[in-house]
């Protein structure tokens, strides 16, 4: 379903869906970030991207599994904490992220469905915004088979055409946000669908970096696992995991109980975020560590991103959005080392 | 909403064995759950046990699957839920999730010699395989268990392992000679070498520290078996037990879903890195 609608009338679209909470990005002091502010009306002409990727309002930073208490009397007592079945509609999701989502659903996804992923991520519709400019000067996203207008993921791709947006409905519950206001929107003319179809090619051209032959990586990464490559490349890393943090395809995470009171036993299950970055991360309690040190690592994470999703999965886990290039407080470059990992022994 | 995967359900321990005292002591337990019966699993698997207010660890069943009044566990303290679960007593509860991992195939092993081959606590999933073979006697061909410790005093399931040699040759071992100690010192390895089994119509299980799996594996291909005929299990940091947290993973393999159990042929495809 395709239409158009003027930027004026698009408060009004966002008034049409009360029964939703509404995400729109909104500038705060370290960049972008995506708000539910109900002042909030429109998205902003300068927006580039959130720092902190959409994923958090999936599988949030924290979240808690379950609450337990025990007591003599009635043994151990588990509360099943699952998240609110509230609906949420988040604007400005970059093509990349809607992406990064459609990853994120694989890991969650698969013979045990996780449920507090899934209670959000059903009760989410993801509203994206083709890109015209590149968000980033390291966006790489055509490397890894992504394109600024990409609609994977996504339940609605807007194309911004100066007073008025595209509106592309892609799935059952994009269309469904705009039958609820339906008066808002007009049938698109070929002028629209040359202006989009311009728009979509030029934001291809405008993107700086590349990382050719990406596809070739698998086999150059196999290659090179036992190389000193990996710790030439990681001496600079200080382990701060803002990569995999801020990373919207990143997905791994801790779980650890949280302690109210001891007599009688109360407390939580929390789930957080985690890294593979930490050194602590895959240490055992013996002492022995997997993967001790900055350089197996660095391994692992782009191993996981460019080896073992893609034999999992067939595809890359990173839609190159460029976040771990550019938030890197010591320069490590992804883009850099991929394509030294590439020529590497070659 | 489906089952919640994270949910555990509450088990009792019904019993609590001293198997090894001192610095590294083990205890087996055994555990049933308040709201019914044990879930079904398959040799190897492993389930997930909490502590609540500590957290949990995933512990390999030690008891055959044939066997379901409880589920079994040795344990070894080591972290803090290993080290809480050692404080607990009878009749203290615990949660328990899973199973979890892809289990041995013995299905595959009919008419086979089975070789059983631990360490140390190592021979804790041994243990559930040796068990289901030991109840269907007559699915499988001879069985032989070869087991060695650090010293006399760290070996476990001692009882059981005297009532085993009426029925099965059982071969123990520590590293160091012992007084009154008449069978064999030294590393498992070498006593694996010393006893010769043979790899006609044979399949070795072997489970117990990562250095003493590499040197038994490379004294069973010397003896002759294939990758094939040798079987294993890896260990490593978990937190889910479902293949989504990111810690347990071997290449594209997360231990805990996709493992722990693979045969040497298998486990010597991924990176060594474990």
């Amino acid at each position: 379903m395709e239409k158009i609608i003027q930027k004026s009338a698009f408060p009004q679209w966002l008034k049409s869906l009360q029964a939703f909470k509404i995400f729109l990005p909104k500038r705060a002091s370290y960049g972008w970030e995506l708000s539910s502010n109900h002042e909030l009306q429109e998205i902003p002409e300068d927006y580039t991207y959130p720092v902190v990727p959409p994923k958090k309002l999936i599988f949030p930073q924290e979240e808690i599994f379950f609450e337990f208490e025990q007591n003599p009397e009635d043994g151990i007592k588990l509360k099943e904490i699952l998240p609110e079945a509230e609906q949420q509609v988040i604007f400005g999701v970059r093509p990349c992220d809607g992406r990064a989502v459609k990853a994120m659903d694989l890991v969650f996804g698969g013979t045990y469905e996780d449920p507090y992923y899934w209670r959000r991520r059903r009760q989410t519709v993801l509203v994206g915004l083709a890109c015209s400019q590149p968000p980033s000067e390291n966006c790489f996203c055509l490397s890894v088979e992504g394109s600024p207008s990409s609609e994977e993921g996504l339940d609605i791709l807007l194309t911004d055409l100066g007073d008025r947006y595209f509106v592309k409905a892609i799935t059952e519950q994009g269309k469904s946000l705009l039958s609820a206001a339906s008066s808002l929107f007009s049938e698109p003319g070929t002028r629209d669908r040359e202006a989009r179809e311009k728009i979509h090619l030029e934001a291809e051209k405008k993107i700086k970096r590349h990382l050719p032959s990406a596809r070739e990586l698998p086999e150059r990464i196999k290659a090179i696992f036992d190389s000193d490559f990996w710790d030439e490349e990681s001496l600079n890393c200080l382990r701060c995991g803002i990569c995999t943090y801020l990373c919207p395809t990143c997905h791994c995470f801790d779980i650890n109980d949280e302690t109210k009171s001891l007599a009688p036993l109360k407390g939580r299950r929390v789930r957080t975020w985690d890294t593979c970055q930490f050194p602590d991360f895959t240490m055992h309690s013996s002492g022995h560590n997997p993967r001790p040190d900055r350089a197996s690592r660095l391994r692992q994470r782009l191993s996981h991103k460019f080896l073992y999703f893609i034999l999992l999965f067939d595809r890359f886990q990173c839609v190159g959005c460029g976040r771990c290039v550019t938030l890197c407080p010591v320069g490590i470059d992804i883009i850099e080392v991929l394509t030294r990992a590439r020529n590497h022994g070659a | 909403m489906e089952h919640n995967v994270y949910l555990p359900r509450i088990g009792e321990i019904i019993d609590i064995k001293d198997e090894v005292k001192g610095t590294r002591p083990i205890k087996t337990f055994r555990v049933r759950f308040v709201d019914g019966p044990i879930f079904s699993f398959r040799c190897g698997q492993c389930a997930m046990l909490s502590v609540f207010g500590k957290g949990e660890a995933m512990i390999s069943i030690s008891s055959s699957p044939l066997v379901t009044d409880y589920l079994q566990f040795s344990i070894l303290k080591m972290g803090r839920v290993t080290s809480a679960l050692h404080e607990m007593e009878p009749g203290s509860l615990i949660g328990v999730r899973g199973p979890y991992g892809n289990g041995f195939p013995i299905e595959n092993w009919k008419g086979k010699n089975l070789i059983f081959i631990g360490g140390g606590i190592g021979l804790a999933p041994i243990w559930s395989v040796l068990q289901t073979a030991l109840l269907k006697r007559s699915d499988y061909g001879e069985l032989m268990l070869i087991y060695g410790a650090r010293t006399s005093q760290d070996l476990v399931f001692r009882t059981e392992l005297e009532q085993l040699r009426s029925q099965i040759p059982v071969h123990l071992s520590i590293d160091v000679a012992e007084p009154g100690w008449s069978e064999f010192v030294g590393f498992v390895p070498q006593n694996v070498l010393d006893k010769k089994p043979s790899p006609q119509k044979a399949i070795a299980i072997t489970c117990g520290p990562p250095i003493m799996i590499k040197f038994v594996i490379k004294a069973l291909q010397d003896l002759g078996f294939q990758d094939d005929q040798i079987y294993t299990t890896v260990e490593n940091k978990m937190k889910c037990g479902i293949g989504k947290c990111g810690r347990c993973n071997i290449g594209h393999h997360y231990i805990c879903k996709d493992g722990p159990v693979y045969s040497w042929a298998e486990l010597k495809q991924l990176p060594q890195e474990y």
